[in-house]
């Protein structure tokens, strides 16, 4: 089980910053109080809407994945677009003053129009590598491929759009992030939880319980979704700014 | 803490490994104690023992025979079904308990008891004498007794084993190869011409091994032998009762035919599936016209197999008692079989069959339970709290109303009363089979308890030195143990280690990508290649219960590309030759050291060709079935024994010459190429590419540059998913047993023990050895400077094996009441004493100290 060293809190010692493998800091949301409560209201909507699918989602698999990928991505879009910063916004900037913050947001409609849009398409690219990593992980390969396909559209969705909003295509930042040693913050806590989630979400298959939700992907999905939310809220409170250790 | 303490604890846990181990087997598995001696008839107010009706037997044992075999409308047993029609047949599901496999089958058949679970073990360890019943009373010593004919036994040697030098003629089969679905019939059918003329017989056993093999190859309902095979078995039954119809030496014989197990529909059996427990039986005889009216047949159609009236297989020697003429077997807990009381038109021998058969359980229930003896009351039993006492008052109630004649009012109900009280005591008595003795599973549990707490302390530096690196190793070892106690995840345990050990493998990747010590995109081939090696092993052989028999690599998609099979096949033979030839037998120049190779791999192939040939000819195609037509001739035990000797011979080489020759060598990966040899020599062909797939994964991680306590965890994870892959579970019929008898030609326990576990735990053992290579590597590499490597390794993995065995005595004392106690949780307690005594104290810490020594010796 990854562990969270409390020695490591980086971001808040700014004397550890010049170690060049933890340049990065977490994520700060977009310094008003529409981002604060978006970002608070954000995982309730999503677990409300997903308690509310959930029937359909058992019963008719593959349908209901299909028309919940559209209102989820306006969800993540909304909740980049109005509490996180995009990439390339001065992140010193946001951080630094809240005077700015609320400029910054009207200052580039455009640029952070053209970040969602790159953020879809990333997410879009990533969708089948995501399956490909559940196939690894044992999901089914000769059938219920479209299952797959679609469990990890809502995968990339929750996990690799908001990171892609704010962190762009920086290759050092995603290999800080493939080997999870990036502080933890909202949007990596938030992809690591859902992660560990959709892992997890994997236990109650085998049991001998004959229940239809015990087929695949349901349980994978809502332990994906639980994790989400879980890792975002932990990652945005109680360890923000803390790094992942396995030794 | 000192090492040296450490390592006494070590072995101290260790060394309470078995202790715990027996100590809690010998309270959960209770050895059943029986009455021996021959039963006499008792001497009876009522008069000499009726008259029987039949003097000879043909047992017709047809194994795997389940009942809608000779009942359903889809039967071969045509004939036999004209039989059961016109009433010469009577037909009966007879249920068999669990574990439903040949030998405890028919001890229950002819002794009438319930065999203990322990015979499970006998079973596979057959030349086990106390596992004879030429003490025990059965049917088979009365027939004997009566010395009115000679005893003739043709078919399947547990028998033989079963009834040491009872039998005056014998041709005995045995199953070496599960593909022989006629000659092991054929070996029993050409003596029964004969012995239908023979007059000089009383007792004619027939077992017939055919239609279980074509079951186990191909499940009862894809076969195209299983109809012809059924008619083939229909016809005997019709010769024999031809000769009983029209042969006056022969005509009070009675003809019984019956399976000792049926099969689910995967063709295995050995669990408690219905399709298991409803074997058929039929008693056939002329004679029987007289009493039976017929039966419509083919019958209905039945889902759970229930054909006609179901009763037990104990209830088989009683019937046989009354129906031949001898007293019930002592350690009888059946119940005569009802339908034949017409036989006696006097209602005193009706009676007296029914009380004899009740006394005589009665003495093995007073045995157990003392409330039958005495006095007490015999009227409103209803109202008595305890069932024993009940049974015991309604006993005393029934004694008490025998009727004096066939003209009391009363004896029709009498019979009734007398009918239900011996279900119910039979009941009893099969629930109460098993006295588990608590005090002995408790100590056994706190021994187990002890010996985690002792293993702690010895892996207690190691594990607080690095609390998060061993985090996953602790992590393990807990949810396993807890797992433990869902029958779910018992039967479906592979899941669990498939789980654990991608994700495992998938964190070696990240953890390594922060070390940054191959360069990123390397690592991410190889780690994802390690992956993918992983998904196609985990989809090698379906496993488990749920899933048993889906479609699969082993068992599905070999069988459709036998050249692709054979290619994985000759790949792994030259990957492990090509090691042998340019890193074995330094001392030797290259052409030299290539052609010893190359002879050791010949005789490997040639002997796993011929093999195949034997055991799957199916699989047989292309260039392998040609290389198999050149070379006939030599026997298989012969090949094996070559194959054997010549890994032995080269092994002994290797080791000694190294001693002399003091060299940084690769001894100890030679030592690991022809274990691995050994290991292919002793797996079934459509397993052998996933030698070839864990050598490729060996290969890989041996570059990740672990540290001891990764390699641990990494070892502890393959060994068992590994085992899962070679197709193991935690079912008995998931034994493979078809390499068990490579080289040997007689029975030799040990031999077939040792090779038996070599070709169950091949994974396990393989990943033994490499492991103690990536040890090597380490102590290479730390130059000596980390001390006791291999302590802390062993520590780690002690901790696990007490954790999971403390988890398995608690749930199997916990739940030993449970439905599943039989089906699920004893077979899982003896997987994990083959885990813990085989695996982790033979394999891991003999075999793996002893190389991890040597390895030190030429470091």
């Amino acid at each position: 089980m990854p562990l969270i060293d409390p020695v490591t809190m980086s971001a808040i010692n700014p004397a550890s910053q010049s170690a060049p493998a933890k340049t990065s800091s977490p994520i700060e949301l977009l310094p008003n109080d529409l981002a604060r409560i978006i970002s608070q209201v954000h995982p309730v909507l999503l677990l409300s809407a997903y308690y509310l699918r959930f029937p359909s989602f058992v019963a008719d698999p593959i349908p209901t994945l299909l028309s919940s990928l559209l209102p989820l991505a306006i969800i993540q879009a909304a909740y980049a677009a109005l509490c996180l910063p995009a990439t390339g916004s001065n992140a010193k900037a946001v951080k630094r003053g809240k005077l700015n913050g609320a400029k910054k947001i009207g200052d580039a409609p455009s640029a952070n129009a053209f970040t969602l849009l790159f953020s879809f398409v990333l997410s879009l690219l990533s969708t089948p590598v995501l399956a490909g990593l559940q196939i690894l992980f044992g999901a089914p390969i000769t059938t219920h491929l479209p299952h797959t396909l679609l469990s990890s559209a809502h995968l990339a969705l929750l996990t690799v759009f908001p990171l892609v909003y704010v962190h762009g295509s920086d290759g050092k930042k995603w290999r800080e992030i493939a080997s999870l040693h990036s502080p933890i913050d909202e949007v990596f806590g938030g992809a690591v939880g859902c992660f560990l989630g959709a892992w997890l979400g994997a236990v109650p298959i085998p049991l001998d319980w004959d229940r239809e939700w015990q087929k695949w992907p349901v349980t994978i999905v809502t332990g994906a979704y639980a994790g989400y939310v879980l890792g975002k809220m932990v990652g945005s409170w109680l360890l923000k700014g803390r790094r992942i250790e396995f030794d | 803490m000192a090492p040296g303490i450490r390592t006494l604890f070590l072995v101290a846990a260790n060394v309470l490994i078995p202790i715990a181990i027996l100590t809690f087997a010998s309270g959960f598995f209770p050895y059943k104690p029986f009455l021996s001696g021959l039963a006499q008839y008792e001497i009876l107010d009522y008069g000499s023992p009726p008259e029987a009706p039949f003097d000879k037997v043909v047992f017709m044992v047809v194994d795997a025979l389940r009942s809608d075999f000779v009942y359903s409308g889809l039967s071969g047993f045509t004939s036999t079904q004209s039989l059961i029609a016109s009433g010469a047949a009577i037909p009966f599901t007879a249920h068999a308990t669990s574990p439903t496999i040949t030998m405890p089958r028919i001890k229950a058949i002819t002794t009438g008891s319930i065999p203990s679970f322990l015979d499970v073990i006998l079973n596979f360890a057959e030349s086990d004498t106390s596992s004879s019943l030429a003490t025990q009373d059965t049917w088979l010593a009365q027939m004997k007794a009566k010395q009115a004919g000679k005893m003739v036994m043709y078919g399947d040697d547990t028998w033989l084993k079963l009834f040491p030098d009872f039998f005056d003629r014998v041709d005995g089969t045995s199953s070496f190869f599960v593909s022989d679905f006629t000659e092991v019939d054929n070996n029993v059918t050409r003596h029964v011409p004969g012995e239908l003329g023979n007059d000089d017989w009383n007792t004619m056993v027939l077992h017939y091994l055919g239609l279980d093999h074509i079951g186990h190859k191909a499940g009862p309902r894809r076969s195209p032998n299983m109809i012809p095979k059924q008619r083939e078995m229909d016809g005997i039954v019709s010769q024999i009762y031809e000769a009983m119809a029209t042969k006056k030496s022969l005509q009070s014989t009675l003809l019984v035919l019956c399976g000792d197990h049926g099969m689910n529909d995967a063709g295995n059996h050995g669990g408690s599936a219905p399709g298991e427990t409803s074997p058929a039986l039929v008693f056939i005889s002329p004679k029987l016209t007289e009493i039976s009216r017929g039966f419509m047949s083919p019958a209905l159609f039945e889902e759970n197999f229930q054909y006609y009236s179901t009763v037990e297989q104990s209830d088989i020697a009683p019937t046989l008692g009354a129906l031949l003429g001898f007293p019930v077997p002592r350690n009888n807990l059946g119940v005569f079989i009802s339908e034949f009381l017409s036989f006696w038109p006097n209602k005193n021998d009706r009676t007296q069959i029914l009380l004899r058969n009740a006394r005589q359980i009665l003495s093995v229930v007073t045995a157990t339970f003392s409330s039958f003896e005495g006095d007490g009351p015999s009227q409103n039993c209803g109202e008595l709290s305890n069932s024993i006492d009940e049974l015991a008052c309604d006993w005393r109630g029934i004694v008490r109303s025998v009727p004096a004649s066939g003209e009391d009012p009363d004896f029709e109900r009498w019979i009734g009363a007398i009918t239900k009280w011996l279900k119910q005591i039979q009941e009893l008595m099969s629930s109460t089979a098993s006295n588990y003795d608590v005090s002995k599973l408790v100590i056994g549990q706190a021994v187990a308890a002890v010996a985690l707490f002792s293993t702690s302390i010895a892996a207690g530096p190691t594990v607080f030195n690095a609390l998060r690196t061993s985090s996953p190793f602790i992590a393990i070892s807990l949810s396993y143990g807890i797992m433990m106690f869902a029958s779910s995840y018992v039967e479906e345990e592979q899941h669990f280690w498939y789980w654990a050990t991608t994700a495992w493998l998938m964190l070696l990747w990240i953890k390594c990508n922060r070390k940054q010590a191959l360069s990123s995109r390397l690592l991410a081939l190889s780690s994802i290649t390690i992956l993918i090696v992983m998904r196609f092993a985990r989809r090698w052989n379906q496993t488990g219960q749920k899933f048993a028999g889906e479609p699969d690599i082993a068992r599905t998609f070999f069988f459709e590309h036998k050249t692709f099979l054979w290619t994985m096949v000759t790949l792994t033979y030259l990957w492990n030759l090509q090691s042998l030839a340019t890193k074995g037998f330094q001392r030797f120049n290259q052409t030299a050291s290539t052609a010893i190779a190359t002879l050791l791999a010949t005789a490997a192939v040639t002997f796993k060709l011929a093999f195949t040939n034997e055991d799957s000819p199916e699989l047989m195609a292309g260039i392998a079935k040609l290389m198999i037509g050149e070379e006939m001739g030599v026997s298989l035990v012969t090949r094996a024994r070559i194959v054997f000797i010549a890994l032995g011979l080269a092994l002994t080489y290797t080791v000694a010459s190294s001693f002399s020759h003091k060299r940084p060598n690769p001894t100890m990966r030679t030592i690991h190429d022809l274990l691995t040899l050994l290991l292919i020599t002793q797996s079934r062909a459509t397993n052998i590419p996933l030698l070839l797939l864990f050598e490729i994964q060996f290969f890989l991680i041996a570059d990740l540059d672990l540290s001891l306590i990764e390699i641990s965890t990494t070892s502890l994870l393959l060994q068992y998913s590994s085992f899962f892959a070679f197709g193991g579970s935690n079912a008995i019929s998931s034994v493979d047993l078809s390499s068990a008898y490579n080289g040997v030609s007689g029975y030799n326990v040990v031999a077939v023990g040792v090779l038996t576990f070599v070709s169950n735990w091949t994974g396990p053992i393989f990943w033994t050895s490499a492991t103690n290579l990536l040890l090597l590597k380490l102590k290479n590499k730390t130059g000596g400077k980390e001390k006791g490597i291999f302590v802390q390794h062993l520590a780690l993995l002690t901790m696990f094996v007490t954790c999971a065995l403390f988890g398995v005595m608690a749930a199997c004392t916990v739940l030993r009441t449970h439905l599943f106690i039989w089906t699920v949780f004893s077979p899982k307690y003896l997987y994990s004493m083959a885990w813990s005594l085989g695996q982790h104290l033979v394999v891991n810490v003999g075999l793996g100290s002893m190389l991890f020594w040597l390895g030190g010796l030429y470091l």
